[in-house]
């Protein structure tokens, strides 16, 4: 048979690739440059310290050398520690310690959200009370609270913060479950037979993750911020620990005569939610393509 | 024919660019429009119809991503597509439009009071200029704002506002398209008044064959980016020259239409459907095309036998038979109230009020009335997704398992980000016909079940995303029937379709009907298409069934006014 109908049109039919050029080429100049930096930051973060000659807590050098000493590149502290690698161990601290709080209270959240948001009745009433009422109180004045109850330490900083953290995801995972479990698509495959938590997981939270990453990824830095005023004022792990927060704060007392000591640790922290505020869009723009 | 000439459009093409890509909209388009006359422009989607009509509004945005070469002059006035700067003197005053979507068209912080009377002038004016779209006790409308008012009553504003300025060219683009089909009716000919009034001439931009001819003077018709025939309106539409203007006229479906054949011309991919359905009943037959063509092709030629494993027959295997007497779906005495919360009272809207009706074996019935005469939701509720207040529904039949919907958006019902093969594979999974079956088995089914209506292999592995609209419809098509469904419950299945591939897929649901022996329960607000798929059309209104009709003398037979309302709404 040479001329079939049907395979003619089938081969005109073809599907039309999804995306030919990927997701990266979809992202604009800032947004890859944004990428960019936030792997850099993680890679110093992670690899640094390694790298480093000297110790993070043991002094190994003149007291309060400035910036751009030999064999000292930032200077050194008020006990003649070396400051960039202070910097770096206390970067690798924050980030270490805002990912994973930010992972956690995105979990917490979104578990009670998708919940609340899918089964909807008493239970939702019930969870959503719940998550009122750790809204109610002032985030900083909670994680106080609980930092000064179990103790000084970077630990109970974390604790603290999670604590009135996973509100604000329980919040927006909720709304979305709602949004995207009105949409024909999962009323369709409710037709179609597919109940619970099957219908949850294929239908509904696929598109919901795009928010949760981008939300979460813009919360990395508002959580190094967060750890860090805990650690200024006092409620992190003490000196000589490599906290961000808490170098600054002590560094305060020698400010007019050794800026250094204050100023790098806040930059520093700066640097950190920074670039995390910046790749969050460059991150939304990627995840857009599953369109929901 | 004295009459000077408002617009001329020569050799106009219109190329958009974007990602690498040159798409070319509009190809060397010719067309002129003298004053007092009106010329449809006739396509389906992609036919580059809107853009001509936005290149001559001149709002085509000037920021590179769209190239035109060409001439539009607009009376007597000589412009460049596009870039011309005299645009901004031309837009609004010599060229007016009346959009699709009267909502999102009309300013919603302003009265209309307050958008008229920038126009005219004058309070009294404006009155003058809604009177004159027919609009009763203009006075109030004035201080309404437009979500105060009715889909037909703001796009009669549209109107008015368009009109106010005295254009000498107005451009139409698909203006009663957004608006419920008795409405329709109404404001074509409130605009066809108002315009004759006005005397300018009008660019009319619509799909459909019937607006077109009950509005135009001259019809263009244009596919892909080119003019393919022009001519006075009664002779393109009775005498069409042109092979594409023959099949977009062959796919009209009127109230006469032949129900017992395929509709339209012979197509390559319903034929190949129809030749696999007869393979499948074992009399293969190659002459499918030329007897759909010779016109002595009947849909009884593709009666297939009924699988058997509905809930109601105490079957767990699949057994095929020839008839069931026991009927697919039975409503009783249906109730439904939505509550909502107005200013803290609890305040009811009585959806549906006692509806009672069955469906027969292999019978297909139309629920047919307009936007908020609770037809979608009696579909929602014979469906399952819903539960009635009061009353019951059983779909439990003997034939096929439960109920499948098609939904009007089938693009939006297909879960983007899982391939066509696990949304077919998640229907198979839930029946009794493949609660034994291995993945392959499964798989295919599927293929099979996808060959039918049209697709092949490579569609399996593709996400929703990844397909045009058609092939969106039918991949629906396919998860309804995979398993053959005792009632395929169809919801408004075509409208936001051109009309050949509506065509297509009436001609599809016709032919599965036959072929898999299934019951049909078809809503829509068109009653030529529910006439072509039905055996007996319920017309609602207000929650209550208040006519059954038989469909093949469905326009000498319906009695109701109401029913007569909708009869007339059909633009034949």
């Amino acid at each position: 048979m040479l001329y079939s109908p049907r395979r003619t049109l089938k081969r005109l039919e073809r599907p039309t690739p999804d995306r030919p050029d990927g997701a990266w080429s979809a992202l604009g100049m800032g947004e890859k440059l944004s990428l960019i930096a936030v792997a850099l930051t993680v890679l110093i973060a992670v690899v640094g310290p390694v790298l480093m000659p000297y110790s993070a807590i043991i002094p190994s050098g003149e007291q309060l050398l400035p910036p751009l000493s030999p064999g000292h590149l930032l200077g050194t502290d008020v006990l003649g520690m070396d400051m960039a690698t202070r910097l770096v161990a206390g970067m690798q601290r924050s980030l270490f310690a805002a990912v994973v709080v930010t992972l956690i209270a995105a979990a917490i959240g979104t578990l009670i959200g998708v919940v609340a948001g899918f089964r909807g009745g008493w239970i939702d009433s019930a969870l959503m009370r719940f998550t009122d009422l750790f809204l109610a109180f002032p985030a900083m004045i909670i994680a106080m609270a609980i930092a000064a109850a179990i103790g000084q330490s970077l630990g109970s900083a974390m604790i603290g913060i999670i604590v009135v953290w996973w509100p604000l995801y329980a919040r927006l995972v909720r709304g979305e479950v709602r949004r995207v479990a009105a949409l024909p698509h999962v009323q369709a495959a409710r037709v179609a037979g597919v109940r619970g938590w099957k219908l949850l997981w294929r239908h509904v939270v696929p598109a919901v993750t795009p928010t949760v990453v981008v939300t979460a990824s813009l919360d990395i830095g508002a959580v190094v911020m967060t750890l860090a005023a805990l650690s200024f004022i006092g409620l992190g792990t003490p000196a000589p620990a490599p906290e961000l927060g808490r170098m600054a704060s002590d560094g305060m007392k020698y400010f007019l005569n050794a800026w250094w000591v204050a100023v790098l640790p806040s930059l520093a922290i700066g640097l950190l939610a920074f670039v995390f505020n910046y790749a969050g869009d460059a991150l939304r723009v990627m995840l857009r393509r599953t369109g929901v | 024919m004295a009459e000077p000439t408002v617009l001329t459009v020569s050799d106009l093409t219109v190329t958009y660019r974007g990602r690498g890509r040159v798409v070319t909209a509009v190809q060397d388009v010719s067309l002129s429009i003298a004053a007092g006359r009106c010329l449809g422009l006739v396509g389906e989607s992609g036919s580059g119809k809107s853009t001509i009509g936005a290149a001559v509004q001149g709002i085509i945005a000037a920021d590179g991503s769209a190239h035109a070469t060409g001439r539009i002059a607009i009376a007597g006035r000589d412009l460049t597509p596009i870039t011309d700067p005299a645009w901004a003197q031309v837009r609004g005053r010599d060229v007016t439009s009346v959009f699709q979507d009267p909502m999102r068209s009309l300013d919603p912080t302003m009265t209309i009071g307050r958008m008229l009377n920038r126009y005219t002038g004058s309070a009294e004016a404006s009155v003058a200029a809604l009177e004159r779209v027919q609009i009763r006790r203009a006075g109030e409308v004035l201080k309404k704002y437009p979500h105060q008012l009715s889909g037909g009553m703001r796009q009669r504003v549209m109107i008015a506002l368009a009109l106010a300025p005295q254009p000498r060219l107005l451009v139409a683009d698909e203006p009663t398209t957004a608006l419920d089909v008795s409405v329709q009716a109404e404001v074509l000919s409130v605009l066809r008044e108002a315009i004759e009034g006005a005397g300018c001439a009008v660019l009319f931009v619509t799909h459909d064959l019937g607006v077109a001819r009950h509005m135009c003077d001259d019809i263009a018709v244009m596919k892909d980016g080119l003019v393919v025939e022009t001519g006075p309106a009664g002779d393109v539409i009775a005498r069409p020259e042109d092979a594409y203007t023959q099949r977009l006229m062959a796919s009209r479906i009127t109230l006469t239409t032949d129900r017992m054949r395929p509709v339209g011309a012979p197509e390559p991919a319903v034929v190949a459907s129809m030749r696999d359905v007869l393979s499948e009943q074992g009399r293969p037959d190659e002459g499918v095309a030329d007897a759909w063509g010779a016109g002595d092709l009947e849909w009884e030629r593709f009666m297939g036998r009924t699988a058997a494993v509905g809930a109601a027959s105490g079957l767990t295997d699949v057994r095929l038979v020839e008839h069931v007497t026991r009927p697919s779906l039975a409503v009783n005495e249906v109730d439904k109230t939505y509550w909502s919360r107005v200013k803290g009272r609890k305040v009811g809207n009585h959806v549906l009020t006692n509806v009672s009706f069955e469906i027969g074996y292999r019978e297909a019935v139309a629920l047919v009335g307009e936007s908020g005469s609770g037809k979608s939701t009696l579909l929602r509720i014979a469906a399952g997704i819903e539960k009635p207040d009061t009353g019951s529904v059983d779909s439990q039949g003997v034939a096929g398992e439960g109920t499948q919907v098609i939904f009007q958006d089938a693009g939006a019902s297909l879960t983007p980000w899982r391939t066509v093969e696990e949304l077919l594979r998640e229907r198979i999974e839930h029946t009794t016909t493949g609660a034994g079956m291995s993945r392959a088995q499964m798989r295919a089914l599927a293929l099979s079940t996808l060959e039918l209506v049209g697709l092949d292999e490579s569609v399996l592995a593709a996400r929703p995303t990844q397909l045009s609209g058609g092939q969106q419809q039918r991949v629906a098509i396919a998860r309804a029937v995979v398993v053959p469904p005792s009632v395929l419950l169809c919801d408004e299945p075509t409208s936001a379709l051109d009309v050949s591939v509506a065509c297509s897929v009436l001609n599809l649901i016709n032919l599965l009907r036959h072929s898999l022996g299934i019951s049909v329960m078809f809503v829509t607000h068109d009653l030529a298409a529910a006439r072509l798929i039905a055996d007996r059309v319920l017309v609602m209104t207000g929650g209550e069934i208040v006519e059954t009709v038989g469909a093949e003398r469905l326009a000498q037979d319906i009695t109701t006014d109401y029913g007569r309302r909708l009869v007339d709404a059909v633009l034949a």
